[in-house]
C-alpha cells in the first residue's frame, strides 16, 4: 500500500483557506478515501447518524505527480482528524511563504504527501501517518499527521458502496440566493428550537420553519432557481400562507417537506467556508434525506469546475410529508 | 354587517414598522431576568408592554402609534394578552437581520390568537413568527402613582450618569438610599451594608449632569437594589449615544417613577444629514417607565 504526491499551490490554497475550515466544522474525524483519479473527503458515511459530507476532488485539482497503490484496486482509506489536517497544511503553506520559496522555479514540488509507517517514541508497533514534507528556500520540516490504520477490504467496499448511495440526487434542487443571509437567521433561530421544517417545491419555493408550543417561526423563500423537476404555481394559491401554500403543494405532489436537526442544519451552513459559488437544496427520494450541494466555478467563468464537487446530506427526523 | 363578522375578518391591530431593531432595543430596555411574563395592551393610540416584578417593581413600554409607518386599529376596547418577553424580544431580533431594514407587520390576534408577525422588505423573501399569547391575570397591579404633594419631586439626569451612579452603588448592600434636598439642591444616592457608598449629584455644581432639578422639602426613601438596578441595567447603547436625559419623580409613599427616552428611528450611520434632521423627531422615540416601590420599613422624612 504505497500513496505519495505533490500538493500543488491551487491544492493548498484550496484546502488550506477553503475545504479544511468547511470540514473542521462537520467533524472532527473524516475519512480520507483514495483512488487512482479522485480524492474525498467523507463524514459520517460509515456511521448512520450525523451530517454526511462527501467532498470529492479529481487528482489534479490538488495534487502533481499523484502515485497510488494497493492491493485492493488502488484504493486506500483511513480516517484523520480534520483539525490536524488543518494545521498540517497551514503550517506546510507558511513554510513555504516565510522561505520565499513561493518563487522558485521548483514550486510544485515542494510540499509532498505521503503514507509512512513510522515509530513513535514509547511505542512497539510502528503506527501509519500522513507526512507532510515541505522544503522551503533554507528549510525542510517534515510533519506526521497520525492516521487510523488503513480500512479493511471489506470496509473500503462498504465505503464505496456508501458513497456511491450517497451520489444519488434530488429530483428537485433549489438554488439559495444567500447563505450569509440564510446562516444569520438561523443563528438566530437557533435557540428557539430543536428541530427545522424544510419544504421544497417544484416552483422555487424554500420555506424553513421551527416550531414550538409557544412560538413558530419560520422563513419563506420564494422565485428560487430551480433544477430538475418544475412545475408552475397556480394562480389562485399565491394568497395563501406560506404553511397552508405548502400544505396543497404537497398534496399536489410539488412539494416536500422534511424534519432535520437544528444543529445539523446550522452545521451544513457551514460549509459556505468552503466558498461555493451556489447552493442548492433539494430532498431526496420519499424524503429520505435533505440534500445541499455546493457548485465551484472555474475561476473567472460562470461554468461549473467539474474537478471539484462538494455536498451533504442531513438526516431526516422524521418524513413530515408523509 | 354584525360586528361577530367584524370581528371574524378584521384583526384588532395590523401595524408596520420600518425598524425592528428600535422595538428590540425599547423592549430590552425592560428585561431584566431571563423568564419575564409581559401583558400587551394594545389601543387606538399605540402598544403599552408592562411587566412586572415581586409586586415592587413594574415597567412599561409605549410605543405609540407614530412610531409605526402604518397602525389600523379596529378593536372595541382595549384588548389586552400575555406573552413572554424573552420570547418576544429573541422573536423580534430574529427579524433584524444586519444589511436589512428590518421592516415588520404585526398583527393581532391570528386565527388562534397568536401574535403575528412577519417581514416586509422583501417580496421573494419572508421571515414570519407566529407567539402564543396567553389570557393575562386579571389582577390589577397596584402602582397608582400620584404626586407627593403639590410640588413635584423630581430631577431630569444623563442617562448615562444614572447608570453609572446606580452600577457603582452596588457593593455597599441590598438597599439604597435616595434622598432629594432643596437645600444645596442635590440628589444623594447612598448605599450602607458591607461599606458605605455615597453619590451626590448637585445641581450648581455640574448643570450638564442635573439637567432640572424641582423638590421643595428635604425626601428620602430606600429602595432595594436589585430593583433600581432593573431600571438601568438594560438601557440600548443608543441611548448614551443620543445622550439622553432620564426623568425620576417621587410621589406618594415613596414610590420611584424613572422614565427614559429610547430611539426607535431607523439608524442612519450612513446618511449623517438625516440623522441631524431626524435626531429631535419626538414621534420616533419610545417612552420607558418603571416604577420602584420604597422599601416597606422606611421612615419618610
Amino acid at each position: 500500500m504505497k500513496f505519495k504526491a505533490f500538493l500543488t499551490d491551487n491544492g493548498v490554497s484550496l484546502l488550506e483557506k477553503r475545504f479544511l475550515p468547511a470540514l473542521d466544522k462537520l467533524g472532527k474525524l473524516c475519512h480520507l478515501y483514495l483512488t487512482r483519479d479522485h480524492f474525498f473527503f467523507l463524514h459520517n458515511l460509515l456511521n448512520g447518524d450525523g451530517v454526511q459530507s462527501i467532498a470529492q476532488f479529481r487528482t489534479p485539482a490538488l495534487f502533481d505527480d499523484y502515485r497510488i497503490s494497493s492491493q485492493n484496486d488502488d484504493r486506500i482509506a483511513f480516517s484523520v482528524d480534520v483539525s490536524l489536517l488543518l494545521r498540517a497544511v497551514r503550517s506546510s503553506a507558511a513554510v513555504r511563504t516565510d522561505d520565499g520559496s513561493a518563487a522558485s522555479s521548483d514550486q510544485d514540488h515542494c510540499l509532498q504527501i505521503k503514507l509512512v509507517k513510522k515509530l513513535p517514541a514509547n511505542s512497539t508497533q510502528p503506527l501509519p501517518f500522513l507526512t507532510f514534507e515541505t522544503k522551503g528556500h533554507r528549510s525542510a520540516v517534515i510533519q506526521d499527521v497520525p492516521i487510523s490504520k488503513p480500512l479493511s477490504r471489506a470496509l473500503v467496499l462498504e465505503l464505496q458502496t456508501a458513497l456511491d448511495a450517497a451520489q444519488s440526487l434530488p429530483m428537485t434542487l433549489v438554488q439559495v440566493p444567500d447563505m450569509n443571509q440564510l446562516q444569520g437567521f438561523m443563528d438566530r433561530m437557533r435557540h428557539v428550537g430543536d428541530s427545522l421544517n424544510v419544504s421544497i417545491s417544484k416552483c422555487g419555493d424554500l420555506h424553513l420553519q421551527i416550531s414550538t408550543t409557544l412560538i413558530t417561526l419560520g422563513a419563506e423563500f420564494q422565485k428560487l432557481l430551480v433544477i430538475g423537476d418544475r412545475a408552475e404555481a397556480p394562480a389562485s394559491d399565491r394568497n395563501l400562507s406560506a404553511q397552508s401554500w405548502f400544505e396543497r403543494a404537497i398534496t399536489r405532489g410539488d412539494a416536500q417537506s422534511v424534519q432535520v436537526s437544528v444543529k445539523h442544519f446550522a452545521k451544513s451552513l457551514h460549509c459556505h467556508l468552503a466558498k461555493p459559488d451556489c447552493a442548492f437544496y433539494g430532498i431526496g427520494e420519499q424524503g429520505s434525506c435533505l440534500t445541499v450541494i455546493f457548485q465551484f466555478f472555474i475561476p473567472g467563468s460562470r461554468q461549473t469546475d467539474k474537478s471539484i464537487s462538494f455536498h451533504c446530506r442531513l438526516p431526516v427526523l422524521d418524513t413530515g410529508s408523509n | 354587517m354584525s360586528s361577530s363578522a367584524v370581528e371574524a375578518e378584521a384583526p384588532d391591530l395590523v401595524c408596520q414598522l420600518d425598524n425592528v431593531q428600535g422595538m428590540v432595543d425599547a423592549l430590552s430596555a425592560v428585561r431584566w431576568k431571563r423568564h419575564q411574563d409581559a401583558v400587551i395592551e394594545l389601543s387606538e393610540h399605540g402598544i403599552v408592554l408592562i411587566v412586572e416584578d415581586s409586586n415592587c417593581l413594574q415597567a412599561k413600554v409605549y410605543l405609540q402609534r407614530e412610531l409605526f409607518i402604518q397602525y389600523e386599529y379596529k378593536a372595541q376596547g382595549r384588548p389586552k394578552f400575555g406573552v413572554s418577553l424573552g420570547l418576544f424580544v429573541d422573536c423580534l431580533n430574529t427579524f433584524s437581520v444586519p444589511g436589512h431594514s428590518g421592516a415588520i407587520e404585526i398583527q393581532y390576534p391570528g386565527p388562534d390568537m397568536q401574535l403575528l408577525l412577519k417581514s416586509i422588505d422583501s417580496s421573494d423573501a419572508c421571515i414570519y413568527a407566529e407567539i402564543r399569547t396567553r389570557i393575562p391575570e386579571t389582577i390589577s397591579w397596584d402602582y397608582d402613582f400620584e404626586p407627593a404633594g403639590s410640588t413635584p419631586l423630581s430631577f431630569t439626569c444623563k442617562s448615562a450618569a444614572l447608570k453609572e451612579a446606580i452600577d457603582d452603588v452596588e457593593w455597599p448592600g441590598s438597599s439604597i438610599q435616595i434622598t432629594l434636598q432643596p437645600s444645596p439642591p442635590s440628589v444623594n444616592f447612598m448605599g450602607e451594608g458591607h461599606g458605605y457608598l455615597q453619590i451626590d449629584f448637585m445641581y450648581y455644581v455640574n448643570t450638564d449632569l442635573l439637567t432640572a432639578f424641582h423638590c421643595d422639602r428635604l425626601v428620602s426613601h430606600r429602595y432595594r437594589y436589585k430593583f433600581l438596578r432593573a431600571t438601568t441595567a438594560n438601557l440600548p447603547s443608543s441611548v448614551t449615544k443620543d445622550n439622553r436625559g432620564s426623568k425620576l419623580t417621587i410621589g406618594r409613599g415613596g414610590m420611584l417613577k424613572v422614565q427614559h427616552l429610547v430611539s426607535v428611528a431607523r439608524s442612519t450611520n450612513t446618511h449623517p444629514y438625516i440623522n441631524s434632521a431626524g435626531y429631535h423627531q419626538p414621534s420616533r422615540i419610545a417612552y420607558i417607565e418603571f416604577f420602584v416601590k420604597p422599601e416597606a420599613d422606611n421612615d419618610d422624612s
